[in-house]
């Protein structure tokens, strides 16, 4: 093919290049397309760890609501036994937890508790939290991750 | 000058494949963005734990968000009490396998948490998701 025939031929940007357009000086793939996917997927995964290496999740048992017991009854809820109810409640700024031993415990010596606890020896039961209405969330969830660090299930009240 | 579009020997043609390459760019930065504007949007810290699951589902799940002054969203919506446990009905009845996680701040009242579990629980739901940081 002569430079005369070459410089005649129209160009054609989005026409699939052929081992022929070697001849022509551009020889090999275009990189720009492949280079362009790259950074997508480049950008994808690095939002997608982001997001994934923030947050995760602890799932809860919400207890079904016992048909015959008023709703300002203590203990109204079904569980499947055994269980271990403890109440969470702050008095004098401290947050407090009953329920685990004969005496009230500190929200730290309860995580410390259910810590302790055997992982066999926990295994089936079921830790009912019952919070008061002026207690954080968080305190909800210490109690919560020190029983998921055992593998008890937990259910919120 | 030459003008692009005249083309010149180039039979007035427009390259197209980077403009291309640009928006698609363009589309899924945005479509990221949004995704995570619903849940950010609220900004609510949730609670550090130690523990958790880290799961990938295929399909969104319904998310609620409590905030610290107990306002409530629906997926980054804001929505009443009184209509929560309609809505969650509603969804649950049209996706009976749709899971609900609950992004709760981790200085809310939990008397304000409690009326959003119990309204979950009376749509027919007997598990939550609590959403957590991943703490040390």
């Amino acid at each position: 093919m002569s430079e005369h025939a070459e410089s005649d031929r129209p160009h054609r940007p989005l026409r699939r290049r052929n081992i022929v357009d070697g001849s022509r000086g551009h020889f090999g793939p275009t990189m720009t397309p492949m280079v362009d996917v790259v950074l997508v997927i480049l950008i994808f995964f690095m939002a997608s760890t982001t997001i994934a290496g923030r947050e995760w999740f602890l799932r809860a048992s919400l207890p079904e609501p016992h048909e015959n017991m008023p709703r300002e009854e203590g203990s109204r809820f079904v569980l499947p036994a055994p269980m271990i109810r403890v109440e969470v409640f702050t008095r004098n700024g401290a947050v407090l937890v009953n329920g685990l031993q004969d005496r009230e415990l500190l929200i730290h010596e309860a995580v410390s508790v259910i810590g302790g606890l055997d992982d066999s020896a926990s295994e089936g039961i079921v830790l009912l939290i019952v919070g008061a209405d002026d207690i954080a969330f968080a305190e909800i969830m210490r109690l919560h991750d020190a029983a998921s660090a055992i593998s008890m299930r937990v259910a919120i009240e | 000058m030459r003008s692009v579009i005249s083309g010149g020997a180039h039979g007035g043609r427009v390259n197209v494949t980077p403009m291309i390459d640009v928006v698609m760019v363009l589309i899924i930065f945005y479509l990221l963005v949004g995704q995570l504007a619903i849940d950010r949007r609220t900004e609510i810290k949730a609670p550090i734990t130690a523990t958790g699951i880290v799961e990938t589902q295929e399909r969104d799940p319904i998310t609620l968000g409590v905030h610290r002054d107990g306002s409530l969203t629906l997926n980054g919506e804001g929505i009443g009490l009184a209509r929560l446990g309609g809505e969650l009905t509603g969804r649950i009845l049209r996706d009976p396998t749709l899971a609900v996680r609950v992004r709760a701040d981790r200085g809310a009242p939990f008397g304000e948490v409690r009326p959003v579990l119990r309204a979950v629980r009376e749509a027919g739901i007997d598990q939550v998701e609590l959403v957590t940081e991943q703490g040390p």
